[in-house]
């Protein structure tokens, strides 16, 4: 990981003088966490290439204001962040649920194959924040202080939301993991 | 320690401070409701990373752009050692400059009044203006007095040439006339005596 941070600096500062293949090879590194953050964000997968290819789009534009190349993860992922909740926000009213709750969905039995189509659902239950803080945690393995800049929220909300969306994915999961282990 | 104060998912996510976990280990060593909440939490974990990364159906690659790239003069301002190198040539200029250009005497004062200096340099100037007309000046009159002398001599000189040869030439004259009164006399004598 150090050598990653390494030469992911050093990627950053060629591709800062203009070095275009430097940044390609950025972007090859990080563009498949990025979709998978936004594709499980927004749900769909023309959906999260286009807010992808916006994202390293306006991370290269921006580049030279990113001050410390060592929080490049957490600076891109704020900008991910900002394109999925614009997104978000222009396609469903304030208010309306992002998918509409099916209870007892994954109470029923179920095998262990579909077990990710599970978690997908499980994960559709939990509103945006709270699966957005699931996925910053438990995919892509930031710190809560690291969440709090990304999602420009304080610490304790960070928290208050994951460890929601936790409870709730354990009550939601915890019958699938069962019927699939007998 | 007791449940509630313990933060048990900010352990179990491998978040919490040095000082903390010490503590919640402890608790859960002796909270069988922690433990299951921990083996609960685990299977949770399982079945979240169950779900596998997709592989993005379109690779993001960027071409260069001249409408993104760096001007010259940005491509030096985030260059380190270029612009060392250039703060090194612009204080060594510096530098040279303020050799050249500094006073050459006097106590750097910490406030400067420009109308006293301007004052003290007026009257520097017209003093030294001023010493040298009046040295022009006396070279020149004193050049004047000797070519003066100069030309008094020399006329003196011609004078007392003109004067020699004037006096020469009445002297000369003077033989003339007295050759012609003897020669004259001679005759008149001669005249006088018819008899004889």
């Amino acid at each position: 990981m150090i050598f990653r941070e390494v030469e992911d600096r050093d990627l950053i500062a060629k591709a800062r003088r203009g070095h275009v293949d430097a940044y390609n090879v950025l972007v090859s590194r990080w563009e498949k966490r990025v979709f998978n953050y936004l594709l499980r964000l927004v749900g769909h997968r023309e959906d999260a290439l286009d807010l992808s290819q916006d994202v390293f789009l306006k991370a290269y534009q921006n580049l030279r204001k990113l001050e410390d190349p060592a929080k490049f993860p957490g600076w891109l992922f704020r900008i991910a962040h900002n394109e999925a909740y614009s997104l978000l926000r222009k396609n469903r009213p304030e208010g309306e649920l992002a998918v509409e709750p099916k209870s007892g969905e994954a109470t029923s039995r179920m095998f262990p194959i579909e077990l990710s189509l599970a978690v997908q659902s499980a994960l559709g239950l939990l509103s945006d924040d709270q699966r957005e803080a699931v996925l910053l945690k438990v995919y892509q393995g930031f710190k809560f202080e690291e969440m709090a800049e990304i999602l420009a929220c304080p610490v304790s909300t960070v928290k208050s939301r994951l460890y929601t969306a936790l409870d709730l994915l354990k009550q939601t999961l915890a019958p699938v993991n069962m019927g699939g282990a007998e | 320690m007791t449940c509630s104060s313990v933060d048990l998912k900010a352990y179990f996510l491998g978040d919490i401070a040095p000082a903390e976990k010490g503590g919640v280990e402890d608790h859960v060593r002796a909270c069988q409701g922690c433990r299951e909440e921990l083996d609960r939490l685990r299977v949770t974990q399982t079945a979240l990373l169950s779900l596998e990364e997709e592989e993005i159906p379109q690779r993001i690659a960027f071409v260069s752009d001249k409408v993104f790239e760096p001007r010259w003069w940005q491509t030096i301002w985030r260059s380190g050692p270029a612009m060392g190198f250039a703060s090194a040539a612009m204080l060594a200029a510096a530098i040279l400059a303020h050799a050249y250009v500094r006073p050459v005497a006097g106590p750097v004062q910490a406030t400067v009044d420009t109308a006293q200096i301007e004052q003290r340099v007026e009257r520097e100037v017209n003093a030294r203006l001023e010493a040298t007309v009046a040295k022009a000046v006396r070279e020149s009159e004193a050049k004047q007095s000797q070519q003066f002398a100069q030309v008094m001599v020399a006329s003196e000189k011609r004078f007392e040439a003109k004067r020699q040869d004037d006096l020469a030439v009445a002297q000369q004259a003077a033989r003339y006339f007295e050759q012609q009164r003897a020669r004259l006399e001679m005759a008149a004598n001669d005249s006088v005596r018819p008899g004889q």
